[in-house]
């Protein structure tokens, strides 16, 4: 009885969308040196800063991007290493330095950009120590999108509350830990997904950093009884309730302002996110470099994190990728970056918001401090991924290190056999 | 009757504590994203849902996926009903030969899991244009949908005797004719079951949209709304769960709406 | 009659083609590829190298693996009780009662919520000090379990959560099915003094069949393919204990890059699922004198 009274709006719907199929499309591509960029990246949540800057970039090289956010990091790997094959190679992505940044270098997918470096360096826009990783066989790749200290964010109501001073070196932070605990509030940050690593990566470089380097070559096995020493260091913490809970899956910068730890290990980035939920910069949190563990050290090593952003060598968009990455590491697109992120900028002539950044980024780079390779990059893929999942682990059960560490030792077994 | 009295007063209250997780999105939906506090989830505050919606919105730039959205969920599930009732009338109607494992072939569609599909189709989808295009979508939504129709109308349609199907051909009627105009309309309230279920979960869908897609214009809209989730910052708490209310708003009341088409029953004939 | 027959088939034919070759196309080629895919070594990046069944052999010999085949057996066995057990019921309870679609409506809800706000509620309120641990200390109850990080209790409190999901569908079908039973043998029943559970067991049960081989043939299948809700709680964690073979299949693929070993595993759960819905559907659909 209805269905013809049906059949009429059907029809005109299916012919709407043939219509709107045949009108939509990706974006533009060009093989000239100006136009619009096709970006894809996996730090989605700073899609609107990415495009913030095309104001800046259309009036200074004619070329703008057409951001497109991933947020998962694994289905945003597998998606663009799948891409280079296709008509989708894209024109300019951002990646992790390290392991997984050779892996693409060896396979020849990534533009060469050692013309670009040479250039920027000589112009004082970059420091030549940021070049190491960004160079594979005596090349460089890629361009840096972003550079990261990790160091210790803290509530500064609280430390103020109980009146602590941020310590200078590794003994003061026991005992303002120790002093914070007795007082009812937990003083570490910890997490069973994801950012597992820091506490370890603190622990292990700031005993030795030489150690923290043989990890990532396989000179030195998980398994080694420093190794073993240094987890039961961390295991004592966690039996002191030292850490908050490890089910939790609060944003971590919630958690700060909560007061539900009053430190955390974490990156620079973070600020952003703590601006996000209300807190200020000097009254409601701070940031200190976390001292060496091992107080016999000359230099305080602290991890540093830097994520590149590539051309692919297949990609139609070549050559505007190119041009948009010798732009990027200018002081205009920094200091516009610097105005929209509020980062610690790799060029030392950008401007930031946050002054206090910026002297956390000349500071670093004197001679009292060195700069180690965070572990996420600098451990091989297959190898972080089961410390990851076993540091996880680790925090969420605590006890005995050396099966967790043996399961990390099986990969990494595995891996280096691989090399060989 | 007593009996009524009581089946209503247990469902009621088990309905309500299935709501009770609705209740907590919504509140903490509500709260602004400074005034947030995660140990107090239980306790109403703030008035903030509106512009935290609002927010979201602005944030992710809705408006284009919302459309795209709408579009695959309408056209996607409105063929595969169609696609999958013209299986099950095969099948049970015209009494097709092997009609068990040709029934089983268009099941066993749904047995794969998804995850494995994703970059062989990118792949496919690449070489032939079909990337980044409404088309693209539709196709592969169409296609998902297809299975769980085809298994609920096959079983569907053994329900209806086949004296039913006898009788119209011997008053002339062709098989086409039988299948729109007999078994579909004795369907209708089936039909509508898995249009509405299909077009729910396809609104719903991420992985898809996320590797077969990429212009704001042509991305689902869950698929725009996970990129302002990210471990590096992205939106506090408060406005997440408000976008999830958002998108969730037009399958909720999609629900309700069918719920009356629902309540009209239907008279099947013998069995 | 044999021209009719002929007329039929041609009819079948054309009436099963677009179902056909859609799900062929789409769906059915890179199952071919993943087959392939699992005999080789493939990083995504190079090229895929033959390597035979090492992947299978190296498969089976893998604790991690064997605790994620009993994970999914728990989750298949959990799906069958908790959605469609409760949603039988519920649909039962709402059976010609007045106001029974509005009744069935808080527990479709959840169905229509998306996933983003799924599995953020659930995590809230299941993570330690999450709305449930501060629910349950307002009545007094201090030592919670740790719901999320202790197996099998994560499992377990997971199908719960997909439970929250899944009743309101399944009620959904069985009333359905429920509705379209013809009122004559119902009556006729009731007349000769049927009640409750003899009600149930000799005219609803066996009439329900049709939708009831529906709804535990799709849990079966979509148990055990069950990704989305444990991703969002657990990842499979914490370490790899809740994991169920459709993460341990995403894991191997997406995070560590061995293409060929997950391939090993869609390929395994895929016949698993396969044999289970076949044999479970000729058990069933054999049991019709239609067919």
């Amino acid at each position: 009885m209805n269905r013809t009274r049906r059949i009429a709006p059907i029809a005109s719907m299916l012919a709407a969308s043939l219509l709107l199929a045949a009108c939509s499309s990706g974006g533009a591509s060009s093989s000239q040196t100006t136009g619009t960029l096709k970006f894809v990246t996996d730090k989605g949540a700073w899609k609107p800063q990415f495009q913030s800057l095309n104001s800046v970039s259309q009036k200074d090289i004619k070329v703008s991007l057409n951001t497109t956010g991933y947020s998962d990091e694994n289905q945003y790997q597998a998606f663009v290493k799948q891409s280079f094959r296709t008509k989708q190679s894209p024109g300019l992505f951002t990646w992790s330095t390290g392991d997984s940044l050779k892996q693409l270098v060896d396979q020849k997918l990534v533009a060469d950009t050692s013309a670009i470096w040479k250039q920027e360096i000589a112009n004082g826009n970059v420091s030549k120590d940021l070049e190491k990783y960004y160079t594979f066989g005596g090349k460089q790749y890629c361009v840096p999108m972003n550079i990261a200290y990790w160091v210790m964010y803290y509530n500064k109501k609280i430390f103020d509350k109980y009146d602590i001073k941020t310590p200078t070196t590794w003994a003061e932070l026991m005992s303002d830990a120790a002093k914070l605990k007795k007082n009812g509030v937990t003083p570490f940050y910890q997490t069973t997904t994801l950012f597992t690593f820091p506490w370890f990566e603190t622990l292990v470089a700031g005993t030795d950093p030489a150690l923290y380097q043989g990890l990532s070559t396989g000179k030195v096995k998980y398994t080694d009884p420093r190794i073993v020493a240094i987890m039961n260091v961390w295991l004592d913490q966690e039996k002191k309730g030292w850490f908050n809970n490890a089910g939790t899956t609060t944003d971590p910068a919630q958690m700060l302002k909560q007061g539900d730890m009053a430190m955390i290990n974490f990156g620079t980035f973070f600020g952003a996110s703590l601006e996000g939920v209300g807190m200020k910069p000097g009254s409601d949190y701070g940031y200190f470099v976390i001292p060496a563990v091992n107080s016999s050290l000359t230099k305080t090593p602290v991890p540093v994190e830097t994520g590149p952003m590539c051309v692919a060598s297949s990609s139609k968009q070549k050559d505007l990728g190119l041009a948009y990455s010798k732009w990027w590491m200018e002081s205009n697109a920094q200091s516009a970056w610097g105005a929209a992120r509020g980062d610690v900028p790799f060029n030392p002539k950008a401007t930031v918001k946050d002054a206090s950044l910026k002297t956390l980024g000349t500071t670093v780079a004197s001679g009292k401090y060195e700069l180690v390779p965070r572990y996420f990059e600098a451990a091989p893929t297959p190898i972080l991924n089961v410390a990851l999942e076993e540091f996880g682990a680790f925090a969420a059960n605590p006890g005995d290190p050396k099966p967790f560490l043996s399961k990390i030792q099986t990969a990494a077994d595995t891996y280096w056999a691989s090399k060989k | 009757m007593t009996s009524r009295i009581t089946r209503t007063s247990i469902l009621v209250f088990f309905g309500l504590v299935w709501l009770l997780p609705v209740y907590l999105l919504v509140i903490n939906a509500n709260k602004s994203p400074q005034a947030y506090n995660s140990n107090e989830s239980w306790i109403p505050s703030g008035t903030s849902l509106i512009s935290n919606m609002v927010n979201a919105w602005r944030l992710s730039n809705l408006g284009d996926s919302v459309l795209s959205s709408l579009i695959y969920s309408i056209v996607s599930p409105l063929i595969a009903v169609l696609v999958g009732a013209a299986v099950g009338f095969a099948i049970v109607a015209l009494r097709m030969k092997h009609g068990f494992w040709w029934f089983v072939f268009v099941f066993g569609g749904t047995v794969f899991p998804l995850q494995m599909v994703l970059l062989p189709l990118f792949d496919g989808y690449s070489r032939m244009g079909l990337f980044d295009t409404h088309t693209g979508m539709i196709i592969v939504y169409t296609a998902i949908s297809i299975p769980f129709s085809a298994f609920v109308m096959r079983n569907f349609f053994t329900g209806i005797a086949h004296s039913v199907f006898e009788a119209a051909v011997i008053d002339g009627a062709s098989t086409w004719w039988i299948f729109l105009r007999v078994y579909l309309p004795m369907a209708v309230s089936a039909l509508v079951a898995i249009f509405i279920l299909q077009a729910t979960f396809i609104w719903n869908d991420l992985l898809l949209g996320l590797t077969l897609s990429q212009s704001d214009n042509v991305r689902p809209v869950v698929t725009t709304l996970s990129g302002m989730q990210s471990t590096y910052g992205g939106a506090q708490l408060s406005t997440v769960l408000a976008a999830g209310i958002l998108v969730s708003l037009p399958t909720v009341t999609l629900f309700m709406f069918t719920q009356k088409f629902f309540s009209r029953g239907l008279a099947l004939g013998q069995y | 009659m044999t021209v009719k027959k002929d007329h039929y088939r041609w009819a079948a034919r054309s009436f099963v083609a677009p179902g056909v070759l859609l799900v062929a196309v789409v769906l059915y080629l890179p199952l071919l590829w993943t087959v392939f895919l699992s005999f080789t070594s493939y990083d995504g990046l190079s090229s895929p190298k033959w390597i035979g069944a090492a992947n299978y052999l190296q498969m089976f010999q893998d604790p991690d693996f064997l605790n994620s085949m009993s994970n999914t057996l728990l989750w298949v066995v959990g799906t069958l009780v908790v959605p469609v057990g409760l949603g039988l019921v519920l649909a039962l309870l709402t059976f010609n009662l007045k106001g029974g679609v509005w009744l069935r409506l808080p527990f479709l809800i959840p169905y229509g919520i998306s996933g983003i706000g799924v599995g953020l509620i659930w995590s809230f309120v299941l993570q330690n000090n999450g709305a449930l641990d501060q629910a349950l200390h307002f009545f007094g109850v201090v030592d919670n379990p740790r719901w999320l990080l202790d197996a099998p209790l994560n499992t377990v409190v997971m199908i719960v959560a997909a439970a929250w999901q899944g009743v309101g569908v399944n009620a959904l079908l069985f009333s359905i099915g429920l509705q379209s039973i013809p009122k004559e043998p119902l009556e006729a029943a009731r007349l000769d003094g049927a009640r409750g559970f003899r009600l149930f067991g000799s005219i609803l049960w066996p009439m329900l069949r049709p939708l009831t081989t529906v709804v535990i043939g799709l849990s079966i299948v979509a148990s055990l393919k069950t990704f989305d809700i444990v991703l969002g709680m657990t990842k499979g964690g914490p370490g790899r204990v809740s994991e169920t073979l459709a993460l341990t299949m995403y894991k191997d693929t997406f995070v560590n890059s061995q293409y060929g070993l997950g391939s090993a595993i869609a390929v395994f759960l895929t016949v698993v699922t396969l044999l289970a819905a076949i044999l479970y559907l000729r058990e069933q659909l054999s049991k019709k004198n239609e067919f």
